[in-house]
């Protein structure tokens, strides 16, 4: 028989147990939790601060959108209008998109899928928590104080003349981008030091190996945002004229530099998304994943790719066609490693005894989101396509067919695969169920809308548009309503289930995942006694589980 | 569970075991390096090879201080992953970036007349500021012109 | 006091915590380095565009204080891998000197560096549009003084912040709580000097001997 770690879950014959003694009630009192060093309650710290900042993009991306109802004004002038969407980018990229998976989940099971107590360095982890906090507070200043209306690409030489707020944001973002780097150095060292006996490199969970590639991007990149970032406020503050044209200085370098950041920086987004993915599917199809090391090795790939294809954001810049050469090739590279994943998380469901629970559902979003949203992206590659769409409403439409349709789709099945877990208690399924098809519904109707219109030549930012794009942008803004409500629908049953929902038990799920092997809520040491593992981390040939429909809550065979 | 091992102790007393001199030869062969460079940089070498020859001994210079004074060459696997990876990095961050403006249309490179008469922009960013009225223009670049420097604009006309 | 006091709770030995903490020292050195690379571009792209006016612009600046400070740098580099040394030894008061020898050295790189930028405010040789020079009219000019004054700035910067570490660690020293075998603070301290001197061994030859 199999052995799982030291805790063994109660057996199927018991009622489900709520830990009594978990991370959550151990040490009583605000001051426990501001200075904690458990890696478990700073997860669910960032879980919390990046949630609620999720909240606030999505305030300001309903603003966006119900100006857009109207060719002309609607709500506000044009100068508000740049700062509403600016602030959308800035808070969603930087507050949300970028620490919610890593810092979020990454630190609450990282430790755990490694058979660790804790990260390498507890205390940088806090620290970290408390720099999100300080870059948060610095940029919130600078929203109060009318915010910046750059965009969140703060281009020069706009950004550097600006007279809205933008030295606050630019300072905001980075300390956040500190935060990041913080992060990502705990997880590598991590998991280069920290891994229980038996989990060799081969035999980690591949949320861990799709983390440990986000790190590596976060290390590497993040740095030269903030010296980028770094010199435009000090360019904005003292004139130094380095990206300045009329002071000899080159505008597309800033652009060069800036998006050295953040086109590795899109895949710190979407890789935990991958990392999410991974550890999901195999417990909704109960079935061991379908090429480990191919899973594990493009994680590392789109990593490494990613930081050749910055220049696709400057194909109609003024860059060299040279350079616009090389970039369009390198960035088809990037889709070579995405695909292999998605042709293995298939190849995992085929012929799989798959139970459709709501966090299966919001994998089937993110599926045909990803797979959409990357050819898209592909197309736009491609330098002669991208002419016409660059700045078009079809670039802001793929983008956040990654982001929302993919990222926040595996953000969601995250939240509700693991509950469970970090809770003790179950969601309703059957709200969970109607939240995911009013989201994945709203998702749509949000954002297909915007491919036809940046097809048909609308461009993006802009504060008004020709009658002819009204219909589109009426329809888009309706689906961003809907998605709107899905999503207070979703903050509404969870934050019920706290306290009503039914308790759940170890593994309700009957998943493999290392994690299912300590109780619900963990304890704060994680485990009791040093953790032992014999088998692989997605492992469902032993003592395999019955095929066919499993409901979701109840307590399968899990040891 | 904090139980310290001998080995760590004993790992110790071997690293120092090798003695001080490989840092005073380390620091020596530095010393001749930044003579050196010196010394070649008053030599005119042509136009890339100055360059080339400055970052060489540049780069021997710090692999002895990278390998020596901060004990890369004891400490195999991921530090040593972890400073070339991000050598590489810079390295592709500087050549493709260096590459674009090297092989622009030549227009498009800073530094050229018209952008330069331009007033910077101030506080009032709306209020354009177009290009110099043709008098004040000066001619632009040619291809056979190797410098990329701009001549002077011609004194203004007494009116 | 024993060194299995200096283990934290989640690692199994001492080793394995110095191996991290090693690994995570390299982690935050390539960050900063990376940082300093966004810098490296800006004046690779510029030193394209301006090479005879770099040129021309590095002329102005003294190349008897820039090689004074790179010895200067390079010997503090030296003494700081000597207290290291002699930590490994327990030899904590040495150990201690050498890094006050080390302190010192820094503080004669921040005066010549002091001398070197009044010396340029007061020759008009300032970043953008306060430079104000008669004899150096091309464009690129500002813009060499402009990169001058954010790289030694920097490194300055990081100069200032390695004398902080170090001043803690040689306070520590004295003190003796390095003698018994746990000596990775020092380590890193010292990783973190080596640094600030790999940058200044770059910006020596593409600032100063253009």
């Amino acid at each position: 028989m199999s052995q799982f770690p030291a805790t063994t879950p109660p057996s199927p014959a018991e009622a489900p147990a709520y830990n009594p003694r978990n991370y959550l009630n151990a040490e009583p009192g605000i001051r426990s939790w501001l200075l904690t060093r458990d890696h478990k309650r700073i997860g669910l710290m960032f879980l919390v601060l990046s949630g609620v900042f999720f909240f606030v993009g999505g305030v300001f991306a309903l603003l966006v959108r119900i100006e857009l109802l109207t060719p002309g004004p609607t709500i506000m002038s044009a100068m508000t209008y740049n700062r509403m969407f600016t602030l959308h980018g800035v808070v969603m990229i930087f507050l949300f998109m970028i620490p919610a998976i890593p810092s979020g989940f990454g630190n609450f099971f990282l430790p755990i899928m490694v058979g660790a107590r804790d990260v390498a360095f507890p205390r940088l982890n806090l620290f970290s928590l408390y720099l999100y906090l300080i870059g948060a507070g610095i940029a919130l200043y600078g929203m109060i104080h009318g915010g910046t209306d750059t965009g969140w690409t703060f281009y020069a030489p706009y950004s550097t003349t600006t007279i809205t707020k933008v030295v606050p944001v630019l300072l905001g973002a980075f300390v956040l981008g500190f935060s990041s780097i913080l992060t990502g150095l705990n997880f590598i060292v991590t998991t280069h030091t920290l891994r229980a006996p038996g989990i060799t490199w081969m035999r980690m969970p591949l949320f861990v190996w799709s983390i440990y590639a986000t790190s590596i991007i976060q290390i590497l990149a993040t740095p030269v945002l903030g010296i980028t970032l770094l010199m435009v406020a000090v360019e904005h503050a003292f004139g130094f004229g380095i990206f300045d044209p009329a002071r000899g200085g080159d505008p597309i370098l800033f652009q060069h530099m800036f998006w050295f950041y953040s086109h590795p920086a899109v895949y710190i987004m979407v890789l935990p998304a991958m990392a999410v993915i991974s550890e999901v599917i195999c417990a909704a199809a109960h079935k061991n994943i379908f090429g480990y090391k191919a899973v594990a090795f493009s994680s590392l790939g789109i990593a490494f790719v990613g930081f050749f294809t910055w220049g696709h954001h400057l194909f109609t810049s003024g860059q060299s066609t040279l350079d616009a050469g090389i970039f369009g090739v390198l960035s088809m590279f990037v889709g070579i490693f995405t695909a292999i994943k998605v042709f293995n998380w298939t190849a995992t469901l085929y012929k799989g005894a798959v139970s459709f629970t709501t966090w299966f559902a919001y994998f089937c979003g993110f599926l045909f989101f990803l797979v959409f949203g990357g050819m898209t992206g592909i197309a736009l590659a491609t330098v002669s396509l991208d002419v016409h769409w660059q700045d078009t409403y079809f670039v802001v439409a793929h983008f956040h067919f990654i982001m929302v349709g993919a990222v926040i789709m595996a953000w969601l099945a995250a939240l509700h695969y693991w509950w469970p877990k970090m809770f003790g208690r179950m969601y309703p399924e059957r709200w969970g169920l109607v939240g995911a098809v009013t989201i994945i519904f709203g998702f749509n109707a949000t954002f297909v809308p915007q491919f036809l219109l940046g097809n048909y030549g609308m461009p993006r930012r802009y504060y008004s548009y020709p009658e002819r794009f009204w219909p589109l942008n009426v329809a888009s803004t309706l689906g961003a309503t809907l998605l709107g409500f899905g999503f207070l629908l979703i903050l509404v049953y969870l934050l019920w289930s706290l306290k009503y929902g039914r308790v759940a038990s170890a593994n309700p799920w009957g998943s493999r995942g290392y994690e299912w092997g300590t109780l619900s809520p963990p304890p704060t040491e994680n485990f009791v006694g040093q953790p032992v593992y014999t088998h692989g981390p997605h492992d469902y040939t032993e003592g395999a589980v019955q095929g066919g429909d499993v409901p979701p809550g109840e307590v399968t065979h899990a040891v | 569970m904090a139980i310290a091992t001998r080995d760590s102790h004993e790992a110790r007393e071997h690293g120092g075991g090798h003695g001080a001199q490989r840092y005073w030869i380390v620091w020596a062969l530095l010393l001749a390096g930044t003579f050196l460079t010196l010394v070649l940089s008053r030599v005119h070498l042509p136009s890339p090879f100055h360059l080339l020859v400055a970052l060489a001994i540049a780069s021997a210079k710090s692999m002895l201080v990278v390998l020596f004074f901060m004990h890369l060459a004891e400490h195999a696997g991921a530090p040593r992953l972890i400073f070339a990876t991000s050598v590489f990095f810079i390295v592709l961050l500087i050549s493709l970036t260096v590459l674009d403006n090297a092989t622009r249309f030549p227009l498009i490179n800073p530094g050229r007349g018209p952008t330069l008469q331009m007033e910077p922009p101030g506080p009032d960013i709306l209020t354009p500021r177009g290009p110099p009225a043709p008098a004040e223009r000066i001619d632009m670049p040619t291809v056979e012109q190797e410098g990329r420097d701009v001549p002077q604009p011609p004194p203004k006309p007494e009116h | 006091m024993q060194f299995e006091a200096y283990v934290a709770h989640h690692f199994p030995n001492l080793r394995q915590q110095e191996h991290a903490a090693r690994i995570g020292m390299w982690l935050f050195l390539a960050t900063e380095l990376l940082l300093f690379g966004g810098l490296f571009t800006a004046y690779s792209v510029y030193r394209f565009l301006y090479a005879e006016t770099f040129a021309e612009a590095s002329h102005h600046l003294s190349v008897t204080a820039g090689t004074i400070n790179t010895v200067v740098l390079i010997t503090s580099s030296l003494t700081v891998a000597l207290a290291h040394h002699l930590t490994q030894q327990g030899k904590g008061r040495a150990a201690a000197l050498s890094l006050a020898i080390t302190l010192a050295f820094a503080v004669v790189f921040l005066l010549i560096k002091a001398w070197e930028w009044t010396h340029d405010f007061e020759e008009g040789l300032l970043p953008g549009r306060y430079f104000h020079s008669a004899e150096l009219t091309a464009v690129g000019a500002p813009m060499f003084f402009t990169i001058y004054f954010l790289l030694t700035g920097l490194h300055g910067l990081h100069v200032v912040v390695g004398m902080t570490v170090l001043a803690v660690l040689m306070v520590q020293c004295w003190r003796g709580r390095y003698d018994h075998g746990y000596v990775t603070p020092v380590e890193l301290g010292g990783m973190y000097w080596h640094l600030v001197d790999l940058i200044w061994i770059f910006l020596y030859p593409l600032l100063y001997l253009i």
